[in-house]
């Protein structure tokens, strides 16, 4: 399904302060039901630097890999839960239609 | 040269590997710019910016070169520059000043030894990069091969703009997938003629799914570009142009294009590249001024913008002699200069007067009177300015940030052939010490010989080569040594005083000294703890002088110390028999007793080796490299050849290659660049004493 997409918020606070860039897809009455995001750069925690690569809902870390993972580190989420990932928003969002 | 926009001018390096097509490529950018009207080659001796007699006869760039050229209004400042390893330093000194560089690698061997400290080079000076993979026409290219090796090699997104159409003897041109359609290059004319054709059909679902990635990856930096293509479902070439732009400028990807600089094909679109994505002087944050001592670097550093108007600013990263006397090349970073003017040296602290001005093209040059923000110019009449050094304005006399030189890591004797031309040959060995920071000189205080430091056999070849035809004087060289260095493993604390008292005026100066080690290529750090003026102030510069001139000549083999710190913690001095001299010799004398209590050991340097061998010959190369005290870090094949790397200290090397080559009847070869210094073995150190003593 082809969705409308739109910028979504460009600084998004979660726990460990990160910043990030998002998209949401609109359906065609213009809610947004999809969204791609990725927390931009590595995070560094007293345990060492991290990439984050799945969120929530809200938008808190769910997990943190030492490197980007090989399938890319935006992500393409319908309903809150994370239904694929890429190395570009482009590629994230063909994801996202595709699992709708 | 006066009046070009900032914006459209581009100061550009090329680098690469050996052999790569850096000079041939930048041949046929000088004819397609209409700045000579043949082509030379590097075969037959001809070209540009392969001027000197050693380049023409060896087929090799030895000295960067700078040339200018236009292309559709646009001024293109570039500097070809050598790839064999001997001669990095001039790779590190003009990415240190260009805003841009074009990164060459082959179509059939992709990123080589070379191509990967060149790139690590360009990364450390944050230098953009657009790639082109040369040589498609050679037997064996493969672009999806060489393109592998980038990601492989570097760790980089690298991202095609373009693919080859056909590849070796049938490549004829390529596939632009900018603005989707081929550009097919007709031959005869020197490559001049090409024109644009819609996409083999064979190649269009090739094309569109590289296009996609392009997509994908130019427009996930520009979010302008991503609305762009949500509403249109595409974007227009302006748009991204403009995203391949800003990834470009901020290496969030690298921009990668194909061709055969020989064969005449895709040189063309490379410079519309040049102009589309490497940056202008204003396109880039500006040039750091160096951190106060002590300070930490880091975004907090001040910048110098490209700004004509502001006070001048630049910095001088090259130096030539020639029958005309002294020529100063200097990137111009703000400000606006005239020919009579004036400037601070504000590296060294002193005025100098700018001669005459002169934009160079390899080896002539063109009088200019003023030169700008932006520009590359070549000043005469600089008396005191070195590599590295800041010209700026006394309005604002700021320090740029300074280039860091390689460490020379071969020493060879010279001696001339008749004793008059002793003179002679020092004079010439300062100027072209002076013109090259790799090259290092010195006397041995114990037999007075002269001594060259050099990167390598080749470099220090070429320095006796020129040596004869460019000052004429005949020389004796000594055979190789390696540069070793001394340091220290434990701190310890010394007390000297020196004391001539009798009769006349006396001498006497005490200091206490701690030396301390450092950690590898920290150089050689001066603290100075003294309170209540146990030392006078006016003679701690002697103390330093004397620590300076004594660590040359390191306590255990004669080899410049390193890696230490020492600090002046208390001292005496007397009302009348103190000196400054008395200082330095109490210095000197602390250094030589305190040092040989703290544990003084000898460094060597320890070679990254490569060796490309065929598979039959890997056990004689392994086994050869293990004992040359080689540490073997990994094999990797590639077809029918193993390419062997391996960590081996310097002395081992000297006759490497002879021996290579009989071993394997002359099908292996080998690179090798310095690593980093290790201390040696016990029986070695001794065997090196032995002979110093
Ligand atoms: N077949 C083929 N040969 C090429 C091509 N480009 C350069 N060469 C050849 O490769 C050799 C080296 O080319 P150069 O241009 O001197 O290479 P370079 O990168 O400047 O080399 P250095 O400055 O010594 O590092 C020469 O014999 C060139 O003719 C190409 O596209 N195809
Ligand atoms: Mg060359």
């Amino acid at each position: 399904m082809r969705l409308r997409w739109v910028r979504g918020r460009d600084s998004i606070m979660t726990k460990a302060g990160e910043h990030a860039r998002e998209w949401l897809g609109l359906d065609d009455a213009g809610n947004p039901i999809a969204r791609v995001i990725h927390l931009d750069g590595p995070m560094e925690t007293e345990r060492g630097t991290f990439r984050a690569v799945a969120l929530d809902r809200d938008a808190k870390l769910i997990r943190l890999l030492p490197l980007p993972p090989a399938d890319g580190d935006w992500l393409a989420v319908i309903g809150g839960r994370v239904v694929g990932r890429a190395a570009a928003p482009l590629a994230a969002v063909r994801r996202a239609e595709a699992a709708l | 040269m006066a009046g070009n926009p900032l914006d459209l001018i581009r100061n550009i390096g090329i680098t690469a590997h050996i052999d790569a097509g850096k000079t041939t490529t930048t041949e046929r950018i000088l004819h397609y710019t209409g700045v000579s009207h043949k082509i030379g080659e590097v075969h037959d001796g001809n070209t540009t910016t392969d001027y000197m007699d050693q380049e023409r006869e060896r087929g090799i760039t030895i000295t960067s070169a700078a040339v200018t050229c236009e292309w559709k209004d646009h001024r293109i400042n570039i500097i070809d520059t050598p790839g064999h390893i001997d001669f990095n330093i001039e790779v590190n000194r003009s990415l240190r000043v260009l805003d841009g560089a074009i990164f060459i690698i082959e179509g059939v061997a992709g990123v080589q030894p070379q191509s990967e400290t060149n790139w690590r080079l360009a990364d450390r000076y944050n230098v953009p990069r657009i790639i082109f993979i040369n040589k498609l026409d050679r037997t064996g290219a493969d672009f999806y091969r060489a393109f592998a090796t980038l990601k492989e090699k570097l760790d980089i997104i690298a991202l095609p703009l373009q693919l080859p159409i056909g590849i070796e003897d049938s490549f004829i041109g390529v596939v632009d997938l900018v603005e989707m359609k081929a550009i097919i290059w007709e031959g005869g004319d020197l490559g001049a003629k090409f024109h644009d054709e819609p996409i083999p059909e064979a190649m269009m679902e090739q094309a569109k799914e590289h296009r996609q990635i392009l997509l994908d990856t130019a427009l996930s930096v520009d979010d302008a570009g991503m609305e762009e293509y949500f509403e249109k479902g595409d974007v227009s070439v302006e748009t991204l142009k403009r995203a391949i732009k800003t990834g470009t400028i901020t290496g969030a990807f690298r921009p990668v294009l194909c061709g055969t600089a020989f064969k005449n094909k895709g040189v063309q679109p490379l410079l519309d590249a040049v102009l589309d994505y490497l940056p202008s002087p204003v396109d880039v944050p500006g040039i750091k001024v160096a951190v106060e001592e002590g300070e930490e670097e880091g975004d907090h550093q001040r910048r110098i913008k490209a700004d004509v108007n502001a006070p001048f600013s630049g910095l001088a990263f090259k130096i030539i002699n020639d029958k005309y006397g002294t020529l100063t090349f200097v990137r111009v970073y703000s400000g606006t200069l005239k020919s009579g003017d004036s400037v601070m040296n504000t590296t060294k602290d002193h005025k100098e007067r700018i001669g005459r001005m002169f934009q160079m093209h390899a080896d002539k040059r063109a009088e200019i009177k003023e030169v700008h923000a932006g520009d590359i110019a070549a000043f005469v009449g600089l008396k005191d300015t070195s590599t590295g050094d800041t010209l700026a304005s006394p309005e604002d006399p700021v320090v740029l940030e300074r280039m860091a030189f390689p460490v020379p890591v071969i020493d060879i004797s010279v001696e001339p052939k008749t004793k008059e031309a002793v003179e002679k040959m020092t004079l010439a060995l300062q100027k072209l010490a002076g013109e090259d920071p790799s090259l290092r000189l010195k006397t041995d205080q114990e037999t007075g010989q002269t001594i060259l430091s050099g990167m390598g056999e080749l470099h220090l070849e070429i320095i006796i080569d020129r040596l004869r035809r460019e000052y004429g004087v005949d020389a004796n060289i000594g055979a190789p040594q390696v540069a070793y260095r001394e340091t220290i493993s434990r701190a310890h604390t010394e007390t000297y005083t020196h004391k001539k008292q009798s009769g006349g005026s006396g001498q006497y100066a005490e200091v206490k000294i701690v030396f301390e080690p450092l950690e590898r290529n920290s150089g050689v750090l001066f603290e100075n703890k003294v309170v209540g003026g146990a030392v006078p102030k006016e003679y701690i510069p002697a103390v330093e002088k004397g620590i300076k001139v004594q660590a040359d000549t390191g306590v255990l083999a004669g080899f410049p110390t390193v890696d230490f710190k020492y600090t002046l913690v208390d001292g005496k001095y007397h009302d009348v028999d103190s000196s400054a001299l008395a200082f330095e010799i109490a210095a000197k004398a602390c250094f030589r007793e305190g040092m040989k209590k703290a544990s003084p050991i000898i460094l060597e340097p320890i070679m990254d080796v490569e060796v490309t061998t065929p598979q039959d010959h890997v056990g004689d190369v392994v086994g050869d490299l293990n004992r040359r005290r080689g540490m073997i870090q990994n094999q990797e094949s590639s077809g029918s050849t193993i390419i062997v790397r391996a960590q081996v200290p310097l002395k081992e090397m000297f006759g490497y290659i002879s021996n290579l080559r009989s071993q394997t009847k002359g099908r292996a070869s080998f690179t090798m660049q310095f690593h980093h210094y290790d201390p040696v073995p016990r029986n070695i150190a001794d065997e090196i004493m032995a002979k110093s003593a």
